[in-house]
């Protein structure tokens, strides 16, 4: 919980570093925890009955690695499958992802993997995705071992925690992994391009994306 | 009414927002509590008969908003669900009776504690819930197309709130997404993309500045407005100002909804144009219900009816197909 929001602000124009900005897109099955896990990264709360997403929320959260500024641009979609036809807009041009699925469910499990499935054939080439097994909490009611979700994860090259929204176990840890992942070049915008109309460049938002450091 | 006017819950139950602003609320409520006043005589002096025809003197008494009390009934006779209800050859209670255990009805029972958990009616109440679960899978049993889709359930329990019957609840539900509606529901969401699509057009016709620098942006349509259709406002404006909406869209249909859209827009003209990145737009549009001038469901619905002035379903059907076949090409 770190590097959550305070409302501190550095001075205008005291930018150290680079700034970089990323689109973050969240996937899975209905109900897993995507909406919980991003309310607990980007304002450190949970509610125990989280409504359900129609369409599609967008958040921003900002990460401090070393010297450069992470800011993600966070798209939590709707998990109903038949939402599914509207996710395209959301995972296009989005350089990470994190795929969610519930370590209680062996459901959700299969639908995270036809996720990652659908993101390395239809999103960025160089997207970095994490996978989540959220409610670690309710470990006791395990429907899917840690190993199997770790082993799938080597094999298709994608992080892997399991996270907790609940408890906050993981939560700002995975995010952070993604962030150390991403190519910190200059001007770190999406591949492609897609339009997204982007026009951060350093010292642009000094006040308004800096202001939250962990470090 | 009034009770209600230093409360954190509005009188259906729902919190209000943290910012919510209590002066203004009050001067809005205190003009508010005499038109209801008035309105609420004009019905009662409406002969029975003329309460449930569909007639331009009852189009123009909803438009100025159906009491409280008069809801139920009116709703039922003037979105047809009554005669829905009449001429089925089945009882809603023996309808009930065929719910089966489903995945369906695993994902409806999933929902139900995530459908309104803050409003004090649903948390505080049993039977709200309960209610709430029957009316969604006797649906979803009844309709394969439709099945459960979220977003449904906000619908179905806001019509319980208003009702307080699980029965015309049902009906009234059924012929939202059978009738009145467009195809937002399916599995395909097909009339909630082709609606999006249309959105588009008509804000690029009405607005070509605001369009241009939505577009440039980067904003889709989908993140400020699925759920102004998949909810019919629900969730998203006060609850007020949505069942002054609801009153005219069991009346009118589904052109309403792009009505009160186009209108939020030409509201919020300045606020969207300032906004310089996603981040501020989408924020921009989330908080359009926290404005005291969609608060003012009143003056609200007198603006929306304004511009455009007038506004045929046969238009809006032509727009829609041409939108159906340019997505299928």
């Amino acid at each position: 919980m770190a590097n959550r929001t305070s409302a501190a602000q550095r001075p205008n124009g005291s930018t150290q570093g680079k700034i970089c900005q990323f689109k973050l897109v969240l996937l899975g099955e209905s109900a897993v925890g995507k909406s919980s896990l991003v309310l607990r990264f980007v304002k450190g709360q949970f509610h125990e009955y989280q409504e359900s997403t129609i369409g599609a929320a967008f958040l921003t959260q900002t990460v401090c690695l070393d010297d450069t500024t992470v800011k993600f641009e966070i798209w939590d979609t709707a998990g109903q499958e038949r939402y599914h036809s509207l996710a395209p807009m959301y995972y296009r041009g989005a350089q990470a992802a994190i795929v969610v699925y519930d370590i209680t469910n062996q459901d959700t499990f299969a639908r995270a993997k036809t996720w990652v499935k659908e993101l390395q054939r239809q999103a960025s080439p160089n997207i970095v995705i994490a996978l989540a097994g959220n409610k670690q909490d309710l470990a006791n009611k395990r429907m899917v071992e840690y190993e199997e979700a770790q082993a799938h994860a080597e094999e298709n090259g994608l992080l892997f925690m399991e996270t907790s929204a609940k408890t906050a176990m993981n939560v700002n840890d995975i995010f952070l992994a993604i962030a150390k992942k991403l190519p910190k070049n200059e001007q770190t915008t999406g591949p492609g391009g897609s339009g997204q109309g982007r026009r951060l460049v350093e010292g642009d938002s000094g006040a308004k994306a800096a202001g939250n450091c962990c470090k | 009414m009034a009770s209600s006017m230093y409360s954190k819950v509005d009188e259906y139950g729902f919190e209000r927002p943290e910012s919510f602003d209590y002066k203004q609320y009050g001067n809005f409520l205190s003009q508010y509590i005499g038109v209801l006043a008035k309105r609420a005589k004009r019905w009662e002096d409406l002969k029975p008969t003329d309460r449930f025809k569909k007639t331009s003197t009852l189009k123009r008494f909803v438009r100025k908003g159906v009491p409280s009390s008069e809801r139920e009934a009116v709703w039922m006779s003037i979105s047809g669900a009554q005669e829905m209800q009449n001429e089925s050859m089945v009882q809603y209670s023996s309808l009930k009776k065929y719910m089966e255990n489903t995945t369906i009805t695993e994902m409806i029972k999933i929902d139900i504690p995530r459908t309104f958990p803050d409003n004090i009616y649903f948390a505080n109440d049993s039977i709200l819930p309960e209610q709430l679960f029957n009316i969604l899978a006797t649906f979803a049993h009844h309709n394969k197309e439709v099945g459960y889709c979220q977003g449904l359930n906000y619908i179905a329990g806001l019509l319980l709130l208003v009702t307080k019957s699980e029965e015309s609840s049902f009906w009234l539900l059924k012929v939202l997404v059978e009738q009145i509606l467009p195809k937002y529901y399916i599995r395909s969401m097909s009339g909630l993309l082709i609606d999006l699509d249309v959105l588009d057009e008509f804000v690029q016709k009405n607005e070509p500045a605001l369009h241009r620098h939505i577009t440039r942006v980067g904003m889709p349509w989908a993140v400020a407005s699925t759920k102004w259709f998949i909810c019919l406002y629900a969730e998203v404006l006060p609850t007020e100002t949505v069942l002054r909406i609801w009153d005219c869209i069991f009346y009118e249909g589904s052109k309403v909804i792009f009505r009160v859209a186009l209108t939020l827009i030409k509201i919020h003209r300045q606020q969207i144009l300032e906004a310089r990145d996603l981040g501020e737009m989408v924020e921009c549009f989330r908080k359009m219900g926290q404005n005291i001038n969609v608060v003012n469901c009143h003056q609200f619905m007198i603006e929306v009816f304004k511009t455009p002035s007038s506004f045929s379903n046969r238009y809006l059907e032509k727009v829609r197909e041409k939108h159906s076949a340019l997505r299928s090409t």
